[in-house]
């Protein structure tokens, strides 16, 4: 099948200086010469080392727990228990929140008293004056375990008489969308699909391991630098430590990786805990294998679709259950079963909708936000839906899904309209177009492509309220000062920021300085999560940007005598348009404006747009203030005797709106890519009663240089989105198209789908009928 | 009873004279003498955040005790370039989108300067097999790929 | 932290012999330490003195002597990839080489501990298998020379005392007609344990049917080993694809037991059968 690109639409994009180049960013140089300071790269005089002391049971009752020994260790300055931090819980709390559908009463405690609920729930801390005192405390901990019945399955723990996590039931959380008449579409359909898929826990995997260090300084503050996603965290923390809000500073670092696994609390009430107990600055570092135990995870999703359709591929009904993993605690999980019943049905129009989805409680490793918040595994599902769709009915893949595609206008599954450009069809073509012809087969190595259309929010769900500040200024000499608390999780958030305070205020980027993520002195600027930091810090700055430019053209209106639209800042100058041969340095604008009192600096903030929360009978209501669309199309080659995969070729196209850095965009739509890959390939995370079998780099494969072609990515720009210059978001949605689209090109290499990710070569001969396990 | 021993550490240019106990990584004493540019991402091997030159060739620090590299060169990532005066593959680096979130850069940066040490002009398979010890999150590779061949060109130049 | 343990740093392998029978059994030898030191980290090894040998002139060297090739127990995996006698000689090898784990492991790991650490996917064992070769076992007592093939016992467990080190290994030269091949399989394309692997050396006859044949398995049982059952069907045969069936066929009856989360029993039996078969097709090719 040959596809050509749909022509796309006249978008009249205009011509910016800085924005749009893909200009060095601002923390690169930093990075490439080593100078910057990560976390753990931070030292502080009369510094002492921590160490957590973890369950090595999934569900049990401490009898005993003695850590008088560990105490008594010369240079062991404190261990703390439950005992002294009585009731503290790990909330993930996102600011501004208004309400939360998590059940009270089922946080994580900071330390486990009388029971643990998963292997590497944190019990006790340690604090010595090295390393390897503390390593030999932990050893000297003595402790007796009450084993308990566990449950290491959702769908198991969801049945009557499974062990129960929190009472009454191990039910997280529920959502439920119900719209139009499902009976009715079922019944006009021509055919009825219907498909179970499968995904499992995923690591995160950030190169830089949960560490910071954290201090009492000379005012009382507990002083906390850490690579967070979130530094708003400085509430909980000054709640589980018993302290006032003002009395907990965090100083985010530069984090060397995210994807969510940072944006619950790691290390900060540990470091906050001992800094306080004992009076000096104390240091943390996970170990790898303690990131692997110990911190969230990717939502294992069990998705069933069962989807009516007419011969043309009209979807007519569409009924979709989900049931999750939580782990032990439910952090995020209400809200990533949200995003993944939101997004069930992808990006199309169905009329008559059920879904329901529950998210469970089991005694594994807790699992909360990770890149896409449940819409990847939503299009895992959906995406092979429809091929499946396509297959049943004869009809090419891409014809099932243009009959089908949302448009500009019209009602997603929740009832919100899209506002914004929906390129589907225009980004799938391209995709397979630069695909091209298919490799063919090399006797029992056959070649299969396949595609996957998505769709991804960007920003936060509108009923949260979200908000962000960003400070702008100019100094005397020109050069700009930017302050806003957003961290920088390697994406370029605050690279981005900087590029459009440069272009509006007409300076070239090296002028501008950016002073971020420190909850005492910087404007809050929200969560580095949810493809939200350009959208709200970008939009913040640009409006306090804008407001100092105002100021400045206002007061060159005066000296120019022409109108401020007449006037624009480039290359260090202020100058008329249409004759800029009349011009001033910005220098010399600056100092009249502060001769006279004008303020050359602004405070902005931006609030996202504010709605209520959706129907709980219903799921219907507004819930993100956009979309981003896209789609990925690869080729792959599977070895049917050994089970093999190769990835051959792969394509992404999505539509970013604007993009601001464009060598950062391409960076985030390969490297989310790539991981999307590893999601379906290299990826296997195996947990066997509670217990991590996959523990390490060694055992839980990253794709290497080797593994996989680079993603050619083709950047398209419908300038429709609600960020600055028309930015959508492209942080989490250049990852959901991939693993589908894999999952699509195998089933069409092999003739035969394969039910779960990741697809491993076990799997393969398995549908294969060659291995004894087979369906 | 475990004694500590005096080794001697030659790390970019300047002599380090230290007492350390046989059971440290050269990861460890590098970055406990200020040498944070090498990281630790895992410490068994599997990541190549720690990679730095030990006489020229490019190795996990994690796996080498300090004791072993008693005498020898040592060249991490902040040996090759400054902020004020970065080496070209660093600009590289930099200028090719080729950097992230930064955590791998170093660690690829050292096998990447070994590489086009013994090869001034390395194809791209070359390159993706000399970097394959390094797990990078972020990029996906290709522009790391993109800088080293860039920076390949540019240092090459005298030829 | 690492455990403690005491470090000995001999400058001499006469040294070395002399620090290892003084402290054996509670000691051990560390080379390029990319076994040794995740070991210890884990916990699966506590040796109490470790003697430092990486680096000692004794242990280098890639030469040939008397019809035998001789590799120093010391000699870095980057060394065997980079050494023309290696490349001329023993290809098969060389495929391993390039292969195992990554370039910067690679340029610390030695081969001697490669066969030390005897995990069942060593990747430098089968070739080295099919090259016939002897592992040369010294202590301060004297030198043995020991098979290959017997001197792996078990997972992770060999022939070698407390008190020995590895400190060569040796095979005869290969005839220039002999032709050899290797191929590994993981879960990922480079940098990750085997999960089954083969290496195939045939020496033609002058009809260019099989002379000698030699298979050796990696990662599918309790050690590399030799499929000899499978052997013995080759030889003499001229290589048909159904003489290579039938022998592919049989190198299942040696596999065993190794059943994890890399890969279960039942798939490495299986894919090693089809490795096999797929290696023995392309030296019938070449020997044509």
């Amino acid at each position: 099948m040959k596809y050509t690109a749909k022509p796309l639409p006249p978008v009249d994009l205009p011509e910016l200086r800085q924005v749009g180049k893909p200009l060095r960013r601002v923390d690169a140089l930093g990075k490439a010469v080593g100078a910057t300071v990560y976390g753990a790269d931070y030292s502080m005089p009369n510094m002492l080392h921590a160490k957590v002391f973890r369950s090595s049971e999934p569900s049990a009752r401490i009898k005993r727990l003695d850590v008088s020994k560990a105490q008594a260790l010369p240079g062991v300055v404190c261990v703390l228990t439950s005992k002294d931090a009585p009731g503290a819980k790990l909330t993930t709390d996102m600011p501004g929140q208004t309400g939360r559908a998590a059940r009270a009463g089922s946080d994580a405690p900071v330390l486990a008293g009388e029971m643990v609920r998963f292997v590497g729930e944190p019990i006790a801390l340690v604090a010595a004056e090295t390393l390897a005192i503390a390593e030999r405390a932990l050893k000297l901990i003595e402790i007796e375990y009450e084993p308990l019945p566990g449950v290491f399955d959702p769908v198991e723990a969801l049945e009557p008489g499974a062990p129960v996590i929190f009472e009454p039931d191990n039910v997280v959380a529920r959502w439920k969308i119900r719209k139009g008449d499902v009976e009715a579409g079922m019944a006009a359909a021509d055919v009825v699909v219907e498909n179970t898929f499968r995904m499992p826990f995923v690591e995160h995997a950030y190169l830089e391991l949960e560490s910071g260090v954290g201090w009492v300084d000379e005012q009382g503050v507990i002083n906390i630098r850490a690579g967070t996603q979130v530094i708003e965290h400085f509430r909980n923390i000054a709640r589980a430590v018993g302290v006032p809000q003002n009395k907990i500073r965090v100083r985010g670092t530069l984090v060397g990786g995210g994807f969510g696994g940072k944006e619950d609390i790691t290390v900060e009430i540990f470091l906050a805990l001992l800094a306080k107990h004992t009076q000096r600055p104390v240091k943390l570092v996970y170990t790898r294998e303690e990131s692997f135990i110990a911190q969230s995870k990717r939502h294992p999703f069990i998705i069933t679709h069962r989807t009516g359709v007419k011969r043309s591929g009209r979807i007519t009904a569409a009924e979709i259950e989900m049931v999750a993993d939580s782990g032990a605690y439910p952090y995020l999980s209400p809200y990533v079963l949200l995003y993944a019943t939101i997004m069930a049905s992808g990006p199309y129009r169905i009329d008559n909708l059920h879904v329901d989805s529950a998210v469970a409680a089991t005694n594994q490793p807790f699992t909360s936000a990770f890149r896409g918040f449940g819409g990847p595994q939503a299009a895992v599902a959906y995406e092979q839906q429809l091929d499946e769709i396509a297959r049943a009915l004869d009809l090419d893949p891409l014809e099932v899904r243009r009959v089908n595609y949302i448009k500009t206008g019209e009602r997603n599954a929740t009832g919100q309209v899209i506002t914004s450009a929906a390129w589907l069809e225009e980004s799938a073509t391209r995709a397979l177009e630069a695909l091209g012809e298919q490799t063919p087969d090399d006797g029992p190595v056959r070649v299969g492509q396949g595609f996957a259309s998505y769709f991804q929010s960007y920003g936060r769900i509108t009923w949260f309220h979200d908000t962000s500040r960003a400070w702008v200024g100019v100094e005397m000499d020109g050069t700009v000062v930017i302050r806003c608390g957003a961290p920088d999780i390697g994406a370029g958030q605050a690279n981005s920021l900087c590029q459009i305070a440069s272009e509006v205020l007409g300076v070239p980027l090296e002028d501008v300085t950016i002073y971020s993520t420190d909850s005492a002195v910087t404007p809050l600027a929200g969560t580095s999560t949810a493809t939200r930091q350009l959208y709200m810090s970008g939009s913040a700055t640009l409006q306090a940007a804008n407001a100092v430019r105002d100021v400045l053209l206002d007061r060159a209106s005066k000296h120019f005598e022409e109108k401020p639209e007449n006037l624009d800042l480039a290359d260090r100058k202020v100058f008329v348009r249409n004759a800029p041969e009349q011009s001033l340095p910005l220098k010399k604008l600056i100092a009249m404006c502060a001769a006279e009192g004008l303020p050359l600096s602004n405070l902005a903030l931006f609030t996202a747009p504010f709605t209520d929360g959706i129907d709980p009978e219903t799921g219907q209501g507004d819930v993100f203030p956009d979309f981003t669309f896209g789609a990925q199309a690869v080729e792959v080659a599977v070895d049917t005797e050994t089970g093999e995969i190769t990835l051959l070729k792969s394509v992404a196209c999505h539509d970013v709106g604007r993009a601001i850095n464009p060598a950062a965009v391409v960076g985030q739509i390969a490297g989310g890519s790539h991981q999307g890959l590893g999601y379906a390939l290299t990826e296997d995370y195996v947990m066997e009663n509670g217990v991590t079998k996959t523990p390490s780099l060694a055992e839980y494969l990253l794709p290497t240089t080797l593994d996989f072609p680079t993603t050619q990515v083709i950047v398209l720009e419908s300038g429709s989105g609600v960020g600055p210059f028309g930015a959508k978001g492209i942080g989490e949605p250049a990852l959901t198209p991939a693993a589908p689209a894999v999952a699509n090109a195998v089933a069409n290499a092999i003739g035969v789908r394969i039910h779960e990710l990741p697809l491993t070569p076990k799997r393969v001969l398995e549908a294969l009928g060659k291995l004894g396990s087979s369906e | 009873m475990m004694q500590p021993g005096i080794v001697t550490l030659d790390v970019n240019g300047r002599r380090h004279q230290v007492a350390l106990n046989p059971n440290v990584t050269l990861l460890q004493a590098l970055r406990d003498l200020g040498y944070t540019d090498v990281k630790n991402g895992c410490e068994k091997g599997d990541c190549g955040a720690c990679a730095v030159l030990l006489d020229g060739k490019a190795v996990n620090s994690c796996l080498v005790l300090a004791w072993q590299a008693d005498g020898a060169e040592i060249v991490t990532n902040a040996g090759l370039g400054t902020m004020d005066r970065p080496h070209l593959l660093q600009e590289a680096f930099a200028d090719s989108g080729a950097i992230q979130c930064g955590y791998c850069t170093p660690g690829m940066i050292i096998s990447a300067k070994a590489l086009l040490d013994r090869n001034p002009h390395p194809t791209e398979d070359e390159i993706r097999e000399a970097l394959s010890g390094h797990l990078c999150r972020c990029t996906g590779y290709g522009q790391i790929v993109e800088a080293v061949q860039s920076a390949a060109e540019k240092m090459g130049g005298a030829e | 932290m690492l455990p403690e343990f005491n470090l000995l740093m001999p400058k001499t392998l006469a040294e070395a012999l002399e620090m290892l029978i003084d402290h054996a059994p509670d000691v051990a030898p560390l080379a390029g330490g990319t076994n040794l030191i995740p070991d210890m980290r884990g916990g699966r090894h506590r040796p109490g003195v470790l003697v430092n040998v990486a680096g000692l002139d004794e242990l280098g060297g890639v030469r040939r002597e008397d019809g035998h090739m001789i590799v120093g127990g010391g000699v870095t995996i980057a060394e065997l990839l980079d050494a023309p006698l290696i490349a001329q000689t023993a290809p098969v090898l060389r495929e391993a080489a390039a292969v195992l784990a990554s370039p910067l492991v690679r340029n610390r790991a030695t081969v001697g501990g490669n066969l030390a650490d005897a995990s069942p996917a060593a990747d430098t064992a089968p070739p080295l298998l099919v090259l016939g070769a002897e592992v040369e076992l010294a202590s301060k007592e004297g030198t043995r020379r020991v098979p290959l093939e017997e001197f792996f016992v078990h997972v992770r467990e060999t022939l070698r005392q407390p008190s020995e080190l590895l400190t060569a290994i040796r095979w005869p030269t290969p005839s220039s007609r002999s032709v050899g091949r290797f191929r590994k399989l993981a879960l990922r394309k480079t940098d990750a344990v085997t999960v089954v692997s083969a290496a195939v050396m045939v020496e033609p006859d002058d009809a260019g049917r099989c002379g000698e044949a030699r298979i050796a398995l990696g990662a599918v049982a309790p050690t590399p080993l030799r499929a000899h059952a499978a052997e013995n069907v080759l030889c003499g045969q001229a290589l048909t694809p159904d003489v290579i069936a039938e022998a592919a066929q049989l190198v299942a009856g040696v596999t065993c037991c190794i059943d994890d989360v890399r890969g279960s029993a039942e798939y490495r039996e299986q894919v090693v059968k089809v490795l096999v078969r797929r290696l023995l097709t392309e030296i019938a090719e070449e020997v044509k």
